[in-house]
């Protein structure tokens, strides 16, 4: 019962750690977008609140939180609420398969720095990723709004096809490491001392498209197309319930899922010892956040596909390359013996 | 503690399915039937099923109930027309028959022999991948014909014609 308890304390600890430390980072990832962009684009982004606009994310919260909150005429109240959280919850259960660290011992017990080490941990990421594709779709709907649900649609075409382009791109990897843990993958790079990458840049390319396409960035942002859509699915939303939108699926989708690629392709906390024991997740953040600045990079450089264009380049030149790529990488590890 | 997480899904699971079937809006019921997808998921959790609860989430809750719901939120629903009343000759055909498979389904738990675990599987996927490649080959690939001879039908029913 003890040991129970114990572990019970523990885990609620982690989950508090984490929510906290992501959802203030996703807070934060706002400011420094706009700040990216502005650079991007010659301006200078958000200056006034605090040194370097640093308080901005605060100001933005107050206001959404004051503003008046309309619902539209005709939604469907009880589904208009759950579609945000439909919305939200995959995006934060991505983060408990991600491990941030190796194994530590404190007053005699051991943590594992990721929330639930299951055997399938990369099934669940698949899952959570197109769960969110329910919380897109029953937004558009119940805010009975044309424009929304165009948008939602076209978001579900994207979901459905890229869903099974990321499972087969990520089936490289698994053959390569042997197992479908995440600490078991970051473990499998560490013992051969090589990153994934190396061995699998078509499945990081595929996966790379795959993350911008779930997480609606561009050039796969056709379902808020704010030319055509009004940004689509979440236009009848005001306020905070607003905000969380944008919040699960621009800022901690691309988080969540840039920490599943370090995972399966950078070796995760795997990094050379500069700083003691804070070094792997020293190591594991950088990386992590370097691809989130890669993301959004992007996100100000390119312009947007068509949205015809987006699912046949899924459907006809992806999952084709992505099952080429599963078939050498079987058959390399058949001949010359993977981790199996 | 196991029951008492056993206990929280199974209430979960009966409400969600109660409410898929009673409920009157459509859009309500594919949502309710969605949570009982999702309930299921956490029972094989809980059971130490962890591929088959990866599974039921992937292949159920996402692949099949997504095009479900494409289906419905699609469909102008204040435009159809709709039986409102109490399907009362369907009730008196369909209690007995729930009755009696309830009945049935009691005896079978409390007297009979229904799935007892033989020895725990260290790892899911690999127990698993072993089974369906060793003992259960040819109907693997039996499955795996059906549904390739599935798809070629869907891309032709589904072809422009030229």
């Amino acid at each position: 019962m003890n040991e129970f308890v114990l572990s019970l304390i523990v885990t609620l600890v982690k989950i508090g750690v984490l929510l906290g430390v992501a959802l203030g980072l996703g807070a934060y990832l706002t400011w420094f977008e706009r700040k990216l962009a502005g650079h991007i684009q010659a301006r200078l982004g958000p200056t006034v609140v605090g040194p370097f606009g640093l308080l901005q994310p605060l100001a933005d919260g107050l206001k959404l939180m004051t503003k008046e909150s309309i619902i539209p005429k005709g939604a469907d109240v009880p589904v208009y609420y759950l579609a945000i959280m439909m919305a939200v919850a995959p995006a934060i259960l991505l983060f408990s398969v991600i491990p941030f660290g190796p194994e530590f011992t404190v007053f005699g017990y051991k943590v594992k720095p990721i929330i639930s080490d299951v055997n399938i941990a990369l099934l669940v990421v698949f899952a959570m990723g197109s769960l969110a594709v329910y919380g897109t779709i029953f937004s558009g709907w119940a805010s009975n709004s044309k424009y929304a649900f165009i948008g939602s649609l076209r978001k579900a075409a994207v979901i459905i096809a890229y869903e099974v382009v990321l499972g087969f791109s990520v089936l490289g990897v698994v053959l390569l490491a042997g197992t479908m843990s995440t600490v078991g993958i970051v473990e499998a790079q560490i013992e051969r001392g090589v990153w994934f990458i190396f061995y699998q840049p078509v499945a990081f390319i595929l996966f790379l498209f795959c993350m911008l396409a779930e997480s609606g960035r561009v050039p796969f942002d056709i379902q808020e197309a704010e030319a055509e859509l009004v940004t689509g699915y979440n236009v009848e939303y005001g306020g905070m319930r607003f905000g969380a939108l944008p919040l699960a699926e621009w800022y901690l989708n691309t988080m969540a899922l840039s920490a599943i690629a370090v995972v399966l392709f950078f070796g995760g906390w795997s990094g050379p010892n500069i700083l003691g024991a804070l070094s792997p997740y020293f190591w594991f953040l950088a990386k992590m956040f370097g691809l989130v600045f890669f993301v959004l990079w992007l996100h100000w450089t390119l312009p947007r596909f068509q949205a015809k264009d987006i699912t046949e380049i899924a459907w006809k030149i992806m999952l084709p390359l992505a099952l080429v790529n599963v078939l050498v990488t079987a058959v390399v590890v058949y001949t010359f013996g993977g981790a199996g | 503690m196991e029951w008492l997480i056993f206990g929280v899904l199974a209430f979960w699971l009966l409400v969600s399915v109660l409410g898929a079937v009673l409920v009157k809006s459509p859009v309500h019921s594919i949502l309710f039937f969605l949570s009982s997808v999702l309930s299921m998921a956490g029972i094989f959790l809980s059971l130490g099923a962890e591929l088959l609860a990866g599974l039921q989430l992937i292949i159920y809750a996402v692949a099949i109930v997504v095009f479900y719901v494409l289906v419905i939120t699609t469909i102008p629903w204040e435009k159809v027309k709709r039986f409102e009343g109490f399907y009362r000759k369907e009730l008196f055909l369909g209690a007995p028959v729930v009755l009696a498979v309830f009945l049935l389904m009691g005896y079978m738990v409390l007297k009979g022999k229904l799935a007892s675990p033989v020895g725990m599987a260290g790892e899911n996927v690999r127990e698993l991948g072993r089974t369906l490649f060793t003992s259960y080959l040819f109907p693997f690939e039996v499955a795996s014909v059906i549904l390739l001879v599935a798809m070629i039908g869907a891309i032709l029913l589904g072809r422009k014609e030229e």
